[in-house]
């Protein structure tokens, strides 16, 4: 199927321990789609493998426009239209935002003149000129990264963005700006799948769809009434309908022995 | 073949100031009583250092000078202009500074002994067999703008040189100087040069040396800087040439409130080496210091770098760091780094950071990610690496040629598929 980020049967672990366990998503281009789930579910490990970081034991599929995208290297996905914004973007002294934009613009054929005022134009959009300059990521707030994030898309214009915990460590006000950015990527090339575990953000945006990750799936998927329902009753509350258990978590330890051998122990 | 004997050190001193030959004198007998350098010393570890005085001559007369080189060409201002061929001074003129040859002047200037006459055989040689020297001053409350241009080269194979360049930036003056060392292409041969500078109370002095001579050749430095009360130093070193280019530098922050920074780069390929050893002296009180250095080797290169951080008793308040960071892009490349501190004060802010090895791999998945190849990627990090001492550099007008010299330097390694 062309036209969009088509997900089948995919699998993934590290280090032995299964993360992802046979995920199945369709993210046509032209929609916003969310995904929400608890920490830990594998929303982040699911970036990473459609990405292509290194360090991961993957298996099913995963294609970008009918094109297998595991395949593919990591740089030449990006060319072929897929771009995440990270949760934590890594700082690289030295290389500033302006040259590394350049760089990549012209990766996808744009000459130098396009590129830099594709970068003029989109800085002035997402409030960057005065980071241009300065080295990748260095000394920006949290909310100054995922901005910069966001900014990186528009300039590069992919076919489909991974946000992965787009709205993770803001404050308020940050997740407003950052929601009015997603709004304005929204385009009929553009395909975007949000990625979240906080309700709060899809009071600025609304998705096409929301889908609900849990260890390692997709397990349901809907239209906004997912989201009065995850507001209303939590994770919880979508693991009771649909009857799954949650996966016992290590028993928490107490603090010293001393006090379990005590008759003050509380059970 | 003339060699290192009483009989050559009997004709130099024919024709110094008599206040230099009995000082030749005391230091050829110094010369003669140690051995010469070998790995087995701490001091000469990780180094291949492979000329004996046995082997090598004395200049006789000075060759033809070298083309400036893409350095000293790309700076458009300057203010003299010093040319040391061979260890013989042929040309030496300035419009702010006093520059006069050693060998004129009939008073001993005093020099503050910061290079022990016995550091090592070469300083001792060096202290016996140096001909002749400049010296640079600059008045008190004189300020230059732009730099003096010291062009230090070496011509003759089989030859070791000892060129001599001392610096006194006067009280409350400002001074400039960029030191650049070239050597003929091809020629086996031995550099000593030895650089001090003296910066007077309230004296500012920025000072560049670019170290490129041909990888044939062999370049040991040694400079010393002392800081007076209240003085700002601002030392860069960039390290391209030689088969083993070393430079040994002390910086000595004498007077209160005075402050060093000494910022470098330096890029090894082939089978060279690159040799670093520091030592920055807080004797004064509320002083401060900041080394920070870069480097990358490939091929089968290796770099060196200790720097040692002393604190003195009284040096209370001191507030001092130093960085060394290397790029290990070759599997037989090496790099050493020994970050080092000695605090005799308890009221001092200090630190250190040293790091070796290859490009982080976080940086550039993150570029890839954006579309970069691998390539292109890794570019971008070299050219990003080194642009933070770039920016730093005590003298502008070289960035350029600096950073196409590093950049040519990873982009031919990277075409041929000698970096992985």
């Amino acid at each position: 199927m062309t036209g969009t980020l088509e997900v089948r049967d995919l699998s993934a672990g590290v280090d032995g321990k299964e993360i992802l366990e046979g995920l199945d998503l369709v993210v046509p281009f032209g929609e916003v789609h969310a995904l929400m789930g608890p920490n830990g579910s594998g929303k982040s490990t699911l970036c990473h493998v459609l990405t292509g970081k290194a360090g991961y034991r993957v298996s099913g599929q995963a294609s970008l426009a009918g094109e297998d995208l595991l395949a593919l290297e990591v740089d030449e996905r990006s060319r072929l239209g897929l771009l995440q914004s990270f949760q934590y973007p890594t700082e690289v002294p030295g290389v500033s935002l302006r040259s590394f934009m350049v760089e990549a613009a012209e990766e996808r054929g744009l000459s130098e003149e396009e590129a830099g005022s594709r970068i003029e134009m989109e800085a002035a959009r997402f409030d960057m000129t005065r980071f241009l300059d300065r080295s990748l990521n260095n000394e920006l707030s949290g909310g100054e990264k995922k901005r910069s994030e966001i900014f990186q898309i528009a300039v590069l214009r992919p076919r489909m963005a991974l946000l992965d915990e787009i709205d993770s460590g803001l404050d308020i006000d940050a997740v407003k700006q950052v929601s009015k950015a997603v709004e304005e990527m929204r385009s009929p090339d553009l395909g975007v799948l949000m990625i979240t575990h906080y309700n709060r953000i899809l009071r600025y945006v609304t998705p096409d769809r929301i889908h609900v990750m849990i260890d390692g799936r997709i397990v349901d998927s809907g239209g906004a009434e997912l989201a009065d329902e995850l507001e209303a009753g939590g994770y919880k509350a979508i693991r009771e309908r649909l009857g799954l258990i949650e996966t016992p978590s290590e028993p928490a330890r107490r603090p010293a022995d001393f006090f379990t051998d005590t008759p003050f122990d509380v059970k | 073949m003339t060699a290192f004997d009483q009989q050559h050190l009997s004709q130099i001193t024919a024709s110094t100031p008599a206040w230099r030959r009995s000082e030749m004198e005391a230091a050829y007998r110094v010369f003669t009583a140690l051995d010469e350098p070998t790995g087995a010393a701490e001091d000469w570890r990780y180094v291949q250092f492979d000329h004996t005085f046995s082997e090598l001559e004395p200049v006789a007369e000075a060759g033809a000078p070298l083309e400036p080189g893409p350095f000293v060409a790309s700076l458009t201002e300057r203010s003299g202009h010093v040319l040391i061929v061979d260890g013989r001074i042929l040309e030496h003129e300035s419009e702010v500074a006093r520059v006069r040859r050693l060998n004129d002047l009939d008073v001993d200037p005093g020099f503050p002994a910061l290079v022990p006459v016995d550091h090592n055989k070469l300083t001792a040689a060096h202290a016996a067999f140096s001909t002749d020297g400049v010296s640079v001053e600059v008045e008190p409350g004189a300020v230059m703008d732009t730099p003096l241009v010291v062009e230090v080269q070496a011509t003759i194979p089989g030859t070791v040189s000892f060129p001599h360049v001392r610096v006194r930036i006067g009280d409350d003056a400002e001074g400039s100087v960029l030191v650049a060392y070239r050597s003929a292409d091809g020629a086996r041969l031995l550099m000593v040069p030895r650089i001090d500078l003296e910066v007077g109370d309230g004296g500012r002095l920025r000072f560049l040396s670019v170290q490129s001579i041909d990888h044939a050749a062999t370049a040991v430095v040694h400079q010393r800087a002392t800081l007076g009360r209240d003085s700002t130093s601002r030392i860069g070193e960039i390290g391209l040439g030689g088969r083993l280019g070393r430079l040994d530098l002390g910086v000595s922050l004498v007077g209160d409130g005075s402050s060093s920074e000494v910022v470098g780069l330096y890029f090894g390929e082939g089978d060279q080496t690159l040799d670093y050893r520091m030592v920055i002296d807080h004797q004064g009180r509320s002083t401060t210091s900041d080394v920070f250095l870069k480097g990358a080797v490939e091929d089968d290169a290796q770099s060196v770098f200790t720097g040692l951080l002393r604190i003195e008793k009284d040096a209370a308040r001191t507030s001092t760091f130093e960085t060394n960071r290397n790029l290990v892009l070759s599997e037989n490349a090496k790099a050493h780094s020994v970050p080092n501190l000695e605090i005799l004060c308890n009221d001092v802010i200090c630190g250190h950071a040293s790091s070796v090895g290859p490009l982080e791999p976080e940086h550039l998945y993150y570029l890839r990610s954006r579309g970069l190849t691998v390539e292109r990627a890794e570019r971008l990090l070299i050219r990003g690496f080194f642009q933070e001492v770039i920016d730093r550099l005590p003298i502008r007008g070289l960035e350029e040629p600096v950073s196409d010299e590093v950049f040519r330097r990873f982009v031919t390694a990277q075409a041929e598929g000698r970096v992985a």
